[in-house]
């Protein structure tokens, strides 16, 4: 095997910790066996690696033995990487040159009453470690310079409020609004909740607020055109909208405040043919103006064009409150008129649910409607209004005479909107608002790094929450920008030009638009934009692409060494199957360190390979794998929608089917291969699965392939 | 079976092959496609015709290694057959005298838009061609498109040999009055190309291959999203306007099957290695 320059002298440190490890496992046995593996020139073993004494061991073992590779077979990486890492940095070795075995949350905890295999799997972890360990490269960590700059697209209060956070922080602002003012959707608002206040009024204190910074600098009647670059830097284009000549600016994080728009409800009830028929905002805008002439009877209509069953399946969140509100305050402007709700839940949620009670109380009255028997609006000879609704409670039809009806849109992606999504490349959902990377992990930020999603623009929502928002984003903001300078890691994606075939199937598949396509295809990798998923690399037909730290070298020479002394363990006659778990980093593998923390029991026969995410796991790997004898290969990674790396695992799970039919193909039974999900809070679920797995490959039997014999010259 | 007359080596792994086609040869125009299967078990493809010789009665096609069929393509010497050999496929390009044409190939496509350009030049144009690549010894056909065009300009990604990337063509634009664009290569390059002359109003036409099984209007697996309507690349194309073509749509259905590719060519090379 090719081994990489100068040659790997490989120190290993072999933790007892206490008797959590060294109560099942046999160090001494592991010390020995360690020993006679290739390129590993020093063993020990230590109570606790991780104390000073440990620590201490580590760096004088480097210096003393001129170790160039240090693996501690001990714990979690989770929790003991850093330190470890550290350790080796002070004595002069770069941290990319540590390699961990995870030898008690996924051994001796695990396997606590099954000693013999337990010391036999610590073995083997630790001859796949020593393994890899021969291919690790050194890497340096760059830092980015972050330009204490933000801009905020949209001048409506969420954007306003955004803009004077940052501002009063220090950090330069550039606010960009498309409108020749600002204001937003609150400049056509009337009274709002729950005070009563004039929009006008909170409205005129917020920009006041907002221009007493000198560091805000505002662009009206201005649209972002172009925007590239990364966190730290990027490079904006701002397009006056009167005149031909740009601005150029540079930001170094990016906030999106662009609201939404209430959805024109043409086509529904009648809206735009009769001059009675409005929208709840051309409501408040009559309210405001004084111009509603005085109504009799008014009958507003909920969920139009929302909740539908296909295309507009969200609820607009705010069309209750605001319905009800204006219900209420047309209640107390016109004792003597009659206000009708026809609803199909009402959903004043949270504390918002005194609205319902002030409508109530201000005889407002409910009538709920079947979504598949929705009200009609008919207009009479004589020009007033019918409504005719069939009341679920009473299961009647009702027919009510109205000089005013009032429907309730919901709000919607505006198309200046859309062309922003494309214009700093991050995703709107399946409803058309701006997508957020992850709603519990990363709340109002974006998968590309540095720029941040709030307010309506995000989803419906009211104006306290969108306010709430705008602070979140500030706050995020403000951190690598206070920070000015952030460390990005190295673990990060390279291509070899040489072997590349420029089909851009790494710039497709990379959730984090860290991949461009130079003109004639060359991929480029923005290094900031870089996640480290390494999605890119399996996607690669050519295996150009490499993540580092875990390319394709390393993570097959990992999985030789463990199925190289496998001739002799077959050898016994009595069958245990030897099992490959790729594990993605995050999830799963924690999935794994909680049933080790819990002690739960499980199979012993698997070993686990920490990857960076299951959608790094390439056909390749699995195929060497089985030609190296595995009886069982199983990929692990977030559940379906946790992915850190957005879809990472979903891209791991579309490659399920072609794997295990090209499995068949070789006369591998395809159920040898497995993907599995896993949160992190679900140690008992991953215990279970490897167990169930073992046990469905126990009923296999072992993998007999001769594997050069089976690959065809044709597929 | 149809014969491989002549292997030319173009770059690495670029190779032109020239088959022995009569009838196929006969009836090619600029601008359309063959789709050949090496053998029984192998993969269809398809591969634009880069020129004819009626004479000979063969047809050329140049094949960049991206992949199984490709690299076994790539192993044939001259002499050796190929099983099927289907075309010529497609609509062929509209060849008349439209004043200036500019000709942008990139990669492996640079040959079978010198075609195009010969054509164009022969109708009485004004044909400025680019030729552009990766990097320099990848560019192809440079002595050709020298000889048929009227001036030449040379791009690459990484600037070793002529322009770097392909702005240059916005002061081109600026100088020069081009009354049409053709363009063939990376989709990547079709789009950047066709977003310039979006700019300036310049009718841009774009040679697609998306990913085809038949090649004649029946799988619908080549589908490409031109302004609001869905066509066919096979028998709609290959030829669409560039200013109307989903090129994001069309990037992503060509990575469809980027496992099953990627299967079929380790399988491949390990037989190979154990042969």
């Amino acid at each position: 095997m090719e081994v990489k320059e100068p040659e790997p002298r490989i120190g290993v440190f072999l933790c007892r910790c206490g008797c959590n490890i060294g109560g099942v496992v046999d160090i001494p046995a592991v010390t020995e066996y360690a020993k006679t593996l290739p390129f590993v020139v020093y063993v020990e073993e230590n109570i606790y690696t991780c104390s000073s004494a440990g620590l201490d061991a580590i760096k004088k073992q480097i210096e003393k033995h001129k170790l160039n590779r240090v693996i501690v077979a001990s714990c979690t990486p989770a929790t003991h990487e850093s330190l470890f890492q550290k350790t080796c940095e002070e004595a002069g070795l770069n941290k990319y040159l540590f390699e961990m075995a995870n030898i008690r949350e996924h051994c001796s905890w695990v396997h606590m009453h099954l000693p013999a295999e337990a010391t036999e799997k610590a073995k083997d972890l630790v001859r796949m470690a020593a393994a890899k360990a021969r291919y690790l490269e050194p890497q340096i960590e760059t830092e980015l310079d972050i330009i204490p700059a933000a801009l905020v697209i949209g001048g409506g209060i969420t954007g306003i409020t955004a803009a004077t956070t940052l501002a009063r922080q220090g950090f330069q602002v550039h606010l960009v609004e498309k409108e020749a003012e600002l204001g937003g959707m609150l400049k056509r608002l009337y009274k709002l909740e729950p005070t009563d206040r004039d929009s006008a009024e909170v409205l005129r204190e917020a920009v006041t607020a907002l221009k007493a910074n000198s560091q805000v600098h505002i662009h009206t009647s201005t649209l972002v055109s172009q925007v590239s670059g990364f966190i730290g830097k990027f490079n904006v284009t701002l397009q006056p909208k009167n005149s031909g000549q740009t601005e150029q600016i540079e930001v170094g994080t990016i906030i999106v405040a662009t609201g939404a728009e209430p959805l024109k409800p043409i086509g529904y009830y009648g809206y735009s043919e009769n001059p009675n028929i409005i929208t709840e905002l051309e409501l408040e805008q009559l309210l405001r103006s004084g111009k509603l002439k005085k109504p009799e009877k008014v009958v507003m209509i909920q969920c139009v064009g929302t909740r539908e069953k296909t295309l507009r399946t969200y609820c607009s969140r705010i069309c209750c409150q605001v319905a009800l509100k204006n219900a209420t305050q047309l209640r107390k402007l016109y004792p003597d008129s009659d206000v009708f709700v026809l609803f199909r839940d009402v959903q004043t949620f949270g504390e918002y649910e005194h609205i319902y009670k002030d409508a109530r109380a201000n005889f407002v009255k409910f009538i709920r409607y079947d979504q598949n028997r929705p009200p009609k609006v008919a207009t009479k000879p004589d020009g007033q209004l019918l409504v005719s609704v069939y009341d679920t409670y009473l299961n009647n039809e009702i027919e009510l005479e109205s000089d005013l009806v009032v429907l309730s849109s919901p709000l919607v992606q505006h198309e200046d909107g859309k062309k922003l999504a494309s214009v700093l490349k991050v995703p709107l959902g399946a409803d058309g608002f701006f997508f957020e990377v992850h709603p519990k992990l990363r709340p109002v930020e974006f998968a590309s790094e540095g720029i941040y999603i709030c307010g309506t623009a995000h989803g419906p929502k009211n104006i306290l929450e969108s306010i709430s928002q705008a602070y979140a984003t500030a706050a995020k903001a403000s951190i690598p920008m206070a920070a000015g300078r952030i460390k990005a890691g190295a673990v990060k994606a390279s291509v070899n030009e040489e072997i590349c075939v420029n089909c851009d199937a790494c710039v497709v598949s990379c959730a984090f638009n860290a991949i461009e396509a130079s003109p004639f295809g060359l991929p480029k990798i923005i290094e900031a934009n870089c996640k480290g998923c390494g999605v890119c690399a399996s996607e690669c037909p050519m295996g150009a692409m490499q993540l580092k730290q875990y390319r394709d070298d390393q993570i097959t020479i990992a999985v030789e060494a463990l199925f190289e002394p496998d001739k002799h363990r077959k050898a016994k006659g009595d069958f245990k199957p030897l099992i490959l778990c790729f594990a993605c980093k995050w999830c799963s593998y924690a999935a794994a360190d909680l049933a080790g923390v819990s002690r739960i029991q499980y199979s012993p026969n698997v070993r686990i390979l920490r990857v960076p995410c299951s959608g790094r796991v390439d056909v390749l790997h699995i195929l060497k794998a089985f030609q190296s004898g595995a009886d069982g290969v199983i990929i692990t990674g977030c559940l379906i929608g946790d992915c850190h790396y957005i879809d990472g695992n979903i891209k791991a799970k579309e490659r399920v089917d072609v794997i295990k039919k090209a499995l068949e193909y070789l006369d591998i039974d395809p159920k040898r291969f497995e993907l599995g999900f896993a949160s992190s809070s679900e140690g008992q679920k991953f215990a279970a699965m490897m167990t169930d797995f073992v046990k469905q490959i126990e009923g296999l039997g072992p993998n007999t392939l001769k594997p050069k014999q089976r690959i065809k010259n044709n597929v | 079976m149809f014969k491989i007359e002549t292997k030319r080596s173009l770059a690495p792994g670029i190779n032109l092959f020239s088959l022995s086609a009569k009838e196929l040869a006969a009836k090619t125009k600029p601008g359309q496609f063959v789709i050949l299967r090496i053998d029984e078990d192998g993969e269809r493809i398809p591969l634009t015709i880069a020129d004819v010789d009626l004479e000979k009665g063969t047809v050329s096609v140049a094949c960049h290694e991206v992949g199984k069929t490709s690299k076994q393509l790539g192993r044939l010497n001259e002499g050796d057959s190929i099983l099927n050999l289907l075309g010529p496929l497609g609509k062929p390009a509209e060849i008349k005298n439209y004043g200036t044409v500019l000709c942008v190939g990139g990669g492996v496509m640079a040959a079978p838009l010198h075609f195009q350009a010969r054509a164009f030049r022969e109708a009485g144009n004004n044909v400025i061609g680019v030729v552009g690549a990766t990097t320099k010894n990848h560019l192809i056909f440079l002595d050709e498109m020298e000889k048929t065009c009227n001036e030449l300009y040379v791009a690459t990604d990484d600037g070793t040999e002529g322009h770097r990337g392909i702005d240059f063509l916005k002061d081109l634009f600026i100088e020069r009055k081009v009354d049409r664009v053709i363009t063939e290569g990376p989709v990547v390059m079709m789009k950047a190309v066709s977003d310039l002359t979006r700019q300036q109003g310049i009718p841009t036409i774009v040679n697609l291959l998306p990913i085809m099984v038949d090649g004649m209007g029946m799988c619908g697996a080549c589908r490409v999203t031109v302004g609001k309507n869905m066509l066919f690349g096979c028998v709609d194309g290959p030829e669409f306007d560039g200013h109307q073509v989903d090129f994001d749509e069309l990037l992503a259905r060509l990575k469809t099957y980027t496992p099953q590719e990627k299967i079929a060519y380790v399988f491949w090379e390990e037989g190979e290695k154990h042969q």
